[in-house]
Formats: C-alpha cells, structure tokens, sequence
C-alpha cells in the first residue's frame, strides 16, 4: 500500500469503526427482514424501520424467542401444541407505546386487542402448530393463541374474537 | 318437665337447623347451577358461529371475485385467486375440525353442504397449487358456481339449529330462573318463618324478661323491707347481697362487702373455726349442721366489733347450677336482754318464794314443838280425872289446838307440794268404807249446821280401787269440810261415778253437791290459788288459812287427776275431783283399820328425846297404854340404854345434841347391841320429804310427827311385830276337849305325840331357813300343814303364828328368823330361841299339862 493511502486507511477505518459504534449504540435499528413478510408492525412505536413500520419475516418473530401454549381451541379438535412469541416479547421489543393493538388479518378480520392482554403468560402470536409451520389453508401463517385451557377468563366470546387467525398486520393505536 | 321441655327445645333447634341447612343448600346449588350455565354461555359456544357460517359465504363470494377478475385478465395474476381460495380453505378447514362445530355436524343438511365444500376443497387445491393453474381459470369459475348452493347450504342450514339451541338455551335459563326464584321464594318462606320463630322467641324472652324484672323487683323490696337481715353468699362464703337490714344490723354497706367471705365480716373470731370448719366440710359434700337446719341461736359481730345474739335460718339454695347460701338473720340482742332479765326478776321471785318456804318451815317446825307440848300434856290432862268445868275447858283448848295445827299443817304441806316430792301410794282401798267414815266423821259437824249429809254411787259402784288413801280422803275432807261451813240449814250429798272403766282402768268422779251459799261466778276461777278465801267477811267467821283448796288441786294434779268447781250464787256449788283408779280385787285379809282399837302387848319402849316436856307426854301416853318405859336425853346415851338390853320398839327424836337422831340410828343397827333390830321410829316436827328418805336409809322403820297423837302412837305399838299373835288366848280348850272325845283317850296322846313331833320339825326347820325362794317355799307349806294339826289340837296361837308365816311365804316376805336366845322360856330347849319358838314351848307345856 503507498505511503500516502495509509492515513486515508486510517481515516476510513475509524469512519468504519464510528459506523459500528454508532450502529450499536442505536441498537433498536432492526434488521430489514429478508424472507418473506409475514407480520407488519406500524403505529405507536419506539423501533421503526422504513415507512414507519416493523416487518417481520418468520426468521425475524423466531428471534425474539419462542414460547409454546400446549391448549384446545374451539376452532380445532383435541388439545394442540401452539409456539409463537409472546405478545408482550414482542411490544416491548417494539417499544409498543399505545393501549390498543387493530389485529388485522389476512381476509380483513380485523379486532382490537388492549394491550393490557399483552403479559407474561398471556397470548402469543403462534407460528407453529404442533412443531409445524402453519399455511394460510391451516389459519396460518400467524395465529394469535390465548391459552385457554389454563383459565376459563380466556375462555370467553370477547377472548375468542380476539383470537384473530391469518394475522397480517398490528397498527399499535392509543 | 324440666327435661320434656329440655327435649322439645333441642327437637326444635335440630328441625329448623336441618330447613335452613337444606335451603342454603339449595339455593347454592341453584345458583352454582345458574353460574355455570352463564359461564357455559359466556365460554365454549360462545363464538359467533352464525358469524363465522356467513363469513365462508362472504369469503366463497371473494374466492368467485377473485377468479372472475383473473378469468378476464390476458395474464392472470394468480396471487388473490390463491389468497382467497387459501382463505376460503381456511374457513372450511375449520369448520370441519373445530369442537365448536361439533353438534352443528349432525344436522344433515350442514353435514351434506360442508362434504360438498370440501369435496371441491380438495379438487381446486392440486390445480392451484400446480403450474397450470391459469388453465384451469374457467373450469374454476364454473365449479364455483356449482358450489355456490351448498356454500349457501351451509350458512342456511345452521340458522335452525342455532335457533333451537338458543330457545333450548333460554329454557333453560328461564326454567333456572324459576327454580331459583321459587328457591328464592322458600328461602325467604323459611327465613319469614324463621324471623317469626325468633320473633315469638323475643317476646317470650322479653315477656320472661319483663317477668323476671318484676319478680325481682319484688324480691329487692321483700328483701329491702325485711326487718330480718338477708346475707347471700357462694358456696366459699363470698357475699353476694346484703339487704338493707343486713347493712342496718351489721353497720357495713353492701358495696363495701361485695364478695368478700362472710367470715370474716360478721362471724366472730371465736368462731371463726368453727364456722370455716363447717364450710370445708359442706364444700367437701359432708354433712350440713345449721344449713336447712331451722332456727340457731349463735353470737355475731358486727363492723365496730361489737358482739351481739342473732338467730340465724340458712339455708342451701341453687341460683342456676350454683349452690348459693341465704342466710336470714334476726338481730335478738334486745330480746335477749329482755330475757336476762326476765330470768333475773324470776330468779329472784324464785329466791323469794324459796326464803319464804324456807321461813315457812322453819316457823312450822318452831311451832310445832311447843304445840306438841301443849296437844299432849293437854290429852294427859283428861286422864287425870277432872271436873265438868275442867272438862270443858280441856275440850275447847284442844279444839284450838286442833284448828291450830291444821293451819300448821296446811302450811307445812304447801311447802311439802312445792317441792314437788309427793309419793303417791297406789294400795287397795274401800271407797265405800272411806266415804261411809266420812260421812260418819263430818255429820255431826254438818248436824250441828243444821245440814243433813249422804253419800252414794251414781252408776254401777266400783267399790275397791287402787290409790293412796290419805291424800284421797285429804282432798275429799277438805272439799266436804268446806260445803258443811258454808251450807247453812241445807244438804249435802256426795256422789262417786265411775266415768270409764275396764279391766285395767277406771276414771271415778267424786262430786261434793251443797245448797249452800255459792261462789260468785267472778271467784270461781281464784278459788283454787293460795291464800284465798272466798270472801273477807265469811273469811272473818271460818277463819280458813286459804290454802286447802290450794293443796287439793296440788294433790289431785299429782295423782294425774283434775278437779273443778261449779257454782250458783245462793243455790249452792259443785266441787268435782275425776280421778284415773286402778280396779283392785277385795284383798283376802281383812285391812286393818285405824278406828279399831286392838289392845296392845305391854312392851318396853325407849324413848331418845332431849325436850324434857316431849318426853314426859310419850311416857305418859306409853304407860296409859300400860308400856314400860325407858328415857335418854340424847342420842349417845341412847345408843348406850340400845345396846345394854332389847327394847321392843325405840322412839328418836331427830334433832338432839351431843348425838342427833340420825346418828345414833345407825349406831344401833350397826353397832351389834342388844337392840340392834329393835324397830325404830323417827319423832320429829320436821316432815320434809327429803328428810323422811334419810330417815329410813339411816335404817330407821317408820315416822310420827309432831305434835303426838295418842292414835298415831297407839297404831305403831299395834304394828309391832307379834302383836296381834301373842295377843290371841294360847289354846282353845273346848277345841282339845272336843278333839279328845271324837278320838278317845288311847288314840288321843298318839296323835298328839305325833303332832309334837311335827311341831318340833316346823320349828326346828324355821329356825334353820335360808333367805332362798325354795326355802321360803317349803317352810309356807309346811305351815299349812302344821296349822291345820294345830287347829285340831286347840293350839289356837301357834296356829296364828303358823298362819302369819303360810301367809308371809305367799307374799314373798318371810324371812329367816331373828334368834334371840335372851327370850327362850326357862328350862326349853334351843327350840324357843325364835319367836315361834317360844310361842310352841309355850303351847307345848300347856297342851302337856291338859293331858292330865
């Protein structure tokens, strides 16, 4: 290397090293997805990425861990393994700031969910039933599972229509 | 009772116990019900499945869109036609599967429709999701519409079931609704029933409250009023109320006591032991001395320490299940002062009347003595051959002497009454013989009245009865004595009647009737107390003491009996005397009688008596009787003359000096002298009952009082043992004479002989008895046998004497003889050592010489 590119090596090296540190520093900044979008995440929210929505491919909602709700549904027969994320994992991962979450699914079905329902032990937006990935003919791809065999309060009509299937987008409202 | 109403309370509880333990229960049941069909509701079924059934129309309507556009469209896009078919898929897949479609499934119409649906589900899925998909376009466009119907099916053909669920649902509910609100109902029936049982019970718990309030308002006046002081207390003594009076008698407050053990308060220490002694013993379950035991007289203190007499009740009681103590205290401290003195002016009324009968006999024994000079000089005055004049003046002085010693006499019994020692005889007597002598004696008093007087029986006679005549005739002579004083010119009868009688009882009347002048009703009660007369004019010419009516009753009280009087001013009165006598059998011998006058065997009297004047009036009366008679001053010379020769009968005034009466008495018996079984009898004015007993222990034989009496005297030599034998003629000589001539003069000494033999045997045996009941036995037989001998040969006085003894043996009063061999007839042998003895030597030398 020439005598003179080296401090301009420097130079772009500490840039590069400014970058990193400043790419960490704002670790909220979330990775684009890169398979196909399967959740959109838009509204009141800290993490934004382009067109002031978070887009999730299944990669992306593996990663913010998994839980599993082991439940029979009204809508199935026999007891069934659901795995998703935790509907809370995934607002404070988004730094979900409204009270209401429009759930609206890939036939239009759209329902409000409070945000309130969003605890530990709560409901997850599940992406597998039963260790398999759901389809669209399978109520999939996401499905939002309260576990109701564990308490009759999630056994109730309002807890049912929020039991939204084929998700497709969050817009996170006050 | 207690316990059926104890039953019928727990019966009671336990019934209305088990109605509300089956409502509550069945009201929770209803509404433990009615909670899980609402979360029924609210749960399982609960998604809006008619939604979801228009939703697969709604999204079959897309996926038919879809494939329209895509149909028109040169190069299709396939995406929204997979989208939708996906979503269609979706709907189907679920409806197939879903738990909440389940019942839905039956109904065969749905069942047919939802086949169908999927039938086509599965046709289009291998086309769409391969490469020839566009192809495929208008077949697709064209199976949809064939689908359509059933799609439409499927929405239609739920619209029933749903609506017979949802009515089945309301039913449901509605009949829940019912049970409930006719739960509802017999729960508010039984909580109704419920309030009016509690209801009654409150009214009765007050009505038993307002009760029990006035009951014990009216205890707390009782108790507050009481004059009596009331203690309560627990059983370990603790005070739990103290009344008014209680606060009054013992100077403490209630307040100031409450609970504090009554012992201590008002107890007092000297018997305190005792009384905590009492309560361990009764809280240990022993015996209870004062509790419930009436009324107890102790000591009790009060606050200042001041000891005072209470009477106290106490009494156990039981205030629920606790034993209570209720003590009713009456403070008697006054009372008993009043008593004390009382006591103290009885005692000294008592001391009074007792100096007085102490003066009384004193006075009567200092009277008596020169009166006995007096009576008796007096009676040996008569024989000394007087003039008329003389004569007459003798006669008045001894009727003033008479009526002198009466009055001394009265008094002298009253005394004797009082001191309540009066020996009541109980031996056979004559009434007809007593009320004849009577008669006899008063009549000529009565004639000298002017009065006539009779007697005789009322009824059937009860003529022997067993009683003590001298106080019988006392009180009738007294009654009698009185009807001839105050009856003027009238009669005078006295009636006997036997009131009851049996075999072991009777109750005789004796009735004094006079016309004389009567008693005023208003005296008629005083007439039997001391000192009255009946009236002080009358009392001026009778010049009675007062005092026989006085001692009448005292007799006839202490013969058990009663005695009354009635009376009618001016027409005359009515004195009675009932009497309880024993019927007695006439005795076989012949009771001797006083008025009969026995010439006595002459004997040898010693007469102790330090009074000069007394002895010269028993000698002269003894030697008038043709005694001989020896004299001592006192009582040592007296035992000395005893001891030196045999008296037949020694006479001992009780009052001597240097030796007194008593002494010398007992001197003699025990002293071994010649007279050591003489009898002896007492001479003395003093006639105390209890003096007569020391007489007699002294081992005296009898008592004359004083003043002498020729009779009393006369009576006593009579009594002497032997008298009346020897006094019999020794043979009957007309009796030999005829017994010798029915026998002839050859069998007549053989017999004879025969009976010598035998009286030498009864005499010989005699002398040799033992004191022993077959003894005495044996020798009564053989007297009887002997004396029927003695009759035959005239041996008039052996034979009485062998009567006596048969008689003596049957009575159980023969004894051993006394041998004296000082009186045995000269030349006899030992055989008249004895009294029979020498009765039969006698006999035997008489009815020897008559052989001749």
């Amino acid at each position: 290397m020439p005598r003179f590119l080296r401090p301009l090596a420097v130079v772009m090296l500490a840039i590069s090293a400014l970058v990193f540190v400043v790419s960490t520093g704002t670790a909220r900044q979330l990775a684009a997805p890169v398979g196909e979008v399967i959740l959109t995440v838009s509204g009141s929210i800290e993490a934004t990425g382009p067109d002031t929505s978070v887009q999730f491919d299944l990669a992306g909602l593996r990663a913010l861990g998994a839980r599993q709700i082991v439940t029979s549904t009204i809508w199935t027969t026999g007891p069934h393994s659901f795995t998703g994320v935790s509907l809370d994992v995934l607002l404070r991962h988004l730094g979900a700031k409204g009270a209401t979450l429009q759930a609206v699914a890939v036939n239009d079905y759209a329902i409000n969910i409070p945000t309130s329902d969003a605890v530990p032990g709560g409901p997850i937006i599940a992406y597998e039933m039963d260790g398999e990935v759901m389809s669209l003919r399978d109520n999939g791809p996401l499905w939002v599972i309260y576990p109701y065999d564990s308490d009759a309060s999630f056994r109730s009509k309002v807890i049912y229509s929020r039991s939204i299937w084929q998700l497709d987008r969050i817009d996170v409202i006050d | 009772m207690r316990l059926h109403e104890l039953v019928r309370r727990v019966l009671l509880g336990v019934a209305i116990t088990v109605v509300v333990v089956v409502t509550v229960l069945s009201v929770k049941f209803a509404v433990n019900d009615i909670y899980h069909k609402i979360n029924l509701m609210n749960s399982a079924s609960s998604d809006n499945v008619q939604w979801s059934l228009s939703q697969a129309e709604v999204e079959f309507l897309e996926l038919s869109a879809a494939v329209a556009i895509a149909v028109r469209d040169s190069v299709p896009d396939l995406a929204p036609v997979r989208r939708e078919f996906d979503i269609f898929y979706s709907r189907i897949n679920t409806l197939s599967r879903g738990s909440l479609y389940a019942d839905l499934a039956r109904v065969p119409d749905f069942a047919a429709a939802l086949a169908q649906s999927r039938s086509f589900l599965n046709a289009v899925a291998p086309l769409l999701d391969g490469p020839d998909a566009a192809a495929g376009l208008t077949w697709l466009e064209g199976a949809l519409a064939d689908l359509r119907p059933s799609v439409r099916a499927l929405a239609i053909a739920g619209l029933p079931h749903f609506a017979a669920i949802s009515d089945a649902r309301r039913r449901d509910v509605s009949e829940t609704l019912v049970w409930m609100a006719g739960l509802t109902a017999a729960l508010i029936g039984v909580l109704a029933l419920l309030a009016y049982y509690f209801n009654s019970l409150n009214r009765q718990n007050l009505r038993r409250g307002r009760d029990l309030t006035q009951t014990n308002l009216r205890m707390n006046a009782i108790l507050s009023t009481s004059l009596d002081a009331v203690v309560v207390t627990d059983i370990n003594g603790c005070v739990l109320e103290f009344n008014h009076a209680a606060e009054v008698i013992f100077r403490r407050t209630l307040a100031e006591v409450k609970g504090l053990p009554i012992g201590d308060l008002i107890v007092p220490p000297h018997m305190r032991g005792t009384h905590y002694a009492g309560m361990a013993r009764m809280q240990a379950g022993g015996p209870m001395h004062v509790a419930g035991k009436g009324r107890v007289r102790l000591d009790a203190m009060r606050a200042d320490g001041e000891i005072f007499p209470v009477e106290m009740a106490l009494q156990l009681a039981h205030d629920a299940e606790t034993p209570i103590f209720i003590a009713f205290l009456r403070d008697i401290s006054r009372r008993v002062a009043a008593e004390a003195q009382l006591t103290e002016a009885r005692d000294r009324a008592l001391a009074g009347e007792k100096a007085k009968a102490d003066f009384v006999a004193v006075m009567s024994h200092e009277i008596r003595t020169p009166l006995n000079g007096l009576w008796g000089n007096l009676s040996l005055l008569r024989d000394t051959g007087l003039t008329a004049r003389q004569e007459q003046s003798v006669h008045n002085m001894e009727i003033s002497g008479a009526l002198l010693l009466n009055h001394v006499n009265a008094v002298l019994d009253i005394t004797q009454y009082e001191a309540g020692k009066m020996q009541i005889a109980a031996m056979p007597v004559d009434l007809n013989r007593m009320m004849q002598d009577m008669v006899d004696g008063q009549s000529g008093a009565a004639g000298a009245n002017g009065t006539t007087i009779a007697w005789g029986w009322v009824g059937a006679p009860m003529r022997w009865a067993l009683t003590d005549q001298a106080c019988l005739q006392h009180v009738l002579l007294n009654l009698v004595g009185n009807a001839v004083k105050f009856t003027p010119d009238g009669s005078i009868s006295l009636e006997l009647e036997v009131l009851a009688r049996d075999d072991q009882a009777a109750e005789v009347e004796f009735r004094v009737i006079d016309t004389g002048q009567g008693i005023p009703q208003k005296d008629l009660a005083r007439v039997f107390e001391d000192f009255e007369t009946s009236d002080a004019s009358f009392g001026r010419i009778t010049a009675g003491t007062g005092l026989g009516l006085g001692i009448a009753r005292r007799i006839v009280r202490a013969m058990d009996g009663e005695m009354g009087a009635e009376s009618t001013e001016h027409e005359g009165s009515k004195f009675w005397v009932r009497l309880p006598l024993k019927p007695a059998a006439a005795p076989t011998r012949r009771a001797r009688t006083p008025n009969v006058r026995v010439p006595a065997t002459p004997r040898q009297v010693l007469v102790v008596e330090d009074n000069e004047i007394n002895r010269q009036v028993v000698r002269g009366m003894l030697k008038a009787e043709g005694h001989s008679v020896e004299e001592a001053a006192d009582g040592r010379k007296g035992v000395a003359m005893a001891a030196a020769r045999r008296f037949d009968l020694i006479l001992m005034d009780i009052s001597m000096p240097v030796m007194d009466g008593l002494q010398a008495t007992q001197m003699i018996r025990t002293g071994g002298g010649a007279s050591r079984d003489t009898p002896i009898i007492a001479l003395s004015a003093t006639v105390m009952p209890e003096q007569t007993e020391q007489f007699l222990a002294a081992g005296m034989n009898g008592f004359l009082g004083k003043p002498l009496s020729r009779d009393a005297l006369q009576a006593v030599m009579v009594d002497l043992p032997g008298a009346g034998a020897t006094a019999g003629p020794l043979l009957d000589r007309a009796q030999i004479a005829a017994t010798r001539d029915s026998l002839g003069p050859d069998a007549y000494p053989k017999l004879l002989a025969r009976f010598v033999i035998e009286g030498d045997d009864i005499v010989t045996r005699h002398a040799a008895m033992t004191d022993d009941a077959d003894a005495v036995a044996e020798i009564g037989a053989l007297c009887h046998k002997i004396a029927s001998s003695a009759a035959v040969f005239g041996a008039t006085r052996f034979r009485a004497r062998l009567r006596e003894l048969e008689l003596a043996a049957h009575d159980g009063t023969l004894r051993p003889p006394v041998i004296n061999p000082g009186v045995a007839a000269p030349g006899s042998s030992e055989l008249g050592s004895s009294e029979l003895g020498a009765v039969w030597v006698q006999t035997l030398a008489a009815l020897l010489g008559a052989l001749d």
